[in-house]
């Protein structure tokens, strides 16, 4: 199956696109949990917490779709490293590390 | 109905926590033979765990979300007027690991789909290990806000 070939591509560009979503305010959508309704992009609390988390995964789900169908033609003759698929996300892991330390040092 | 959901969510992430730290086990220290109770352990054919350690992820992580918006809402905002900043922290760093490792299924697929193929074994090792972390993190940050109050109110 060649889109197999692709997966290691998805993995590494979920995690970049999701990373600058929630970090850029990129979200797809955000959800006010309080009132339950969706608005598209990044919006400002209306009386209760907003939460970006399903807009960035929507956003990072989207990007990653989308290159892994502009890389399809191209894997057909050759194999994207592996590493992509694991090193890729866990430099992203350690980067939520540091963009989360004001968590941990207040 | 949240209370049922959270505990579901508690039961599929321990089955996921046992089912990957078996497949990692065996993986990174595999026995030849079943001894005592350690070599039994890793003494297991790693790759039958990997369709289930996916199907156990994704449930989990679905109840997770499900379950995402009354924490926020009760929970979140408790921890916040208690200034208990890092265990706000711990549950920010849980659902990135995990969103990211979400992701990482359909190569974890990939990689174990022949594990007998010595061209993805570097890879097959690192996508195991990163979830088998990402797994054992999140159980621990979990159960810590999940008591939060027990662990720390005033």
């Amino acid at each position: 199956m060649i889109v197999t070939r692709v997966f290691g591509l998805f993995a590494a560009v979920f995690a970049v696109a999701y990373t600058i979503a929630f970090e850029w305010h990129w979200e797809l959508f955000s959800y006010h949990p309080r009132s339950g309704t969706f608005g598209w992009g990044q919006q400002a609390s209306k009386g209760g917490p907003v939460m970006h988390w399903y807009g960035a995964i929507a956003t990072g789900l989207l990007a990653a779709l989308a290159a892994s169908l502009i890389a399809l033609p191209f894997v057909r003759h050759r194999q994207l490293p592996h590493w992509l698929g694991w090193a890729v996300p866990l430099g992203c892991i350690v980067v939520w590390g540091w963009l989360l330390r004001g968590f941990f040092i207040k | 109905m949240t209370t049922f959901l959270l505990i579901m969510h508690g039961l599929l992430a321990v089955a996921l926590l046992g089912g990957l730290t078996h497949q990692t086990a065996a993986l990174l220290w595999p026995a030849r033979t079943a001894g005592g109770f350690t070599a039994s352990y890793r003494a297991v054919q790693a790759a039958r765990f990997t369709n289930a350690n996916i199907a156990f992820y994704v449930l989990t992580f679905v109840l997770g979300a499900l379950i995402y918006p009354p924490y926020r809402i009760a929970v979140r905002t408790w921890i916040e007027r208690a200034r208990l900043w890092h265990i706000s922290g711990l549950f920010e760093y849980k659902e990135q690991a995990l969103a990211i490792g979400l992701a990482m299924l359909p190569f974890f697929w990939l990689v174990w789909r022949d594990p007998k193929d010595a061209s993805t074994l570097t890879a097959r090792k690192w996508t195991t290990a990163i979830l088998c972390v990402i797994v054992w993190y999140s159980f621990i940050a979990g159960h810590i806000v999940n008591n939060v109050r027990g662990l720390f109110g005033q």
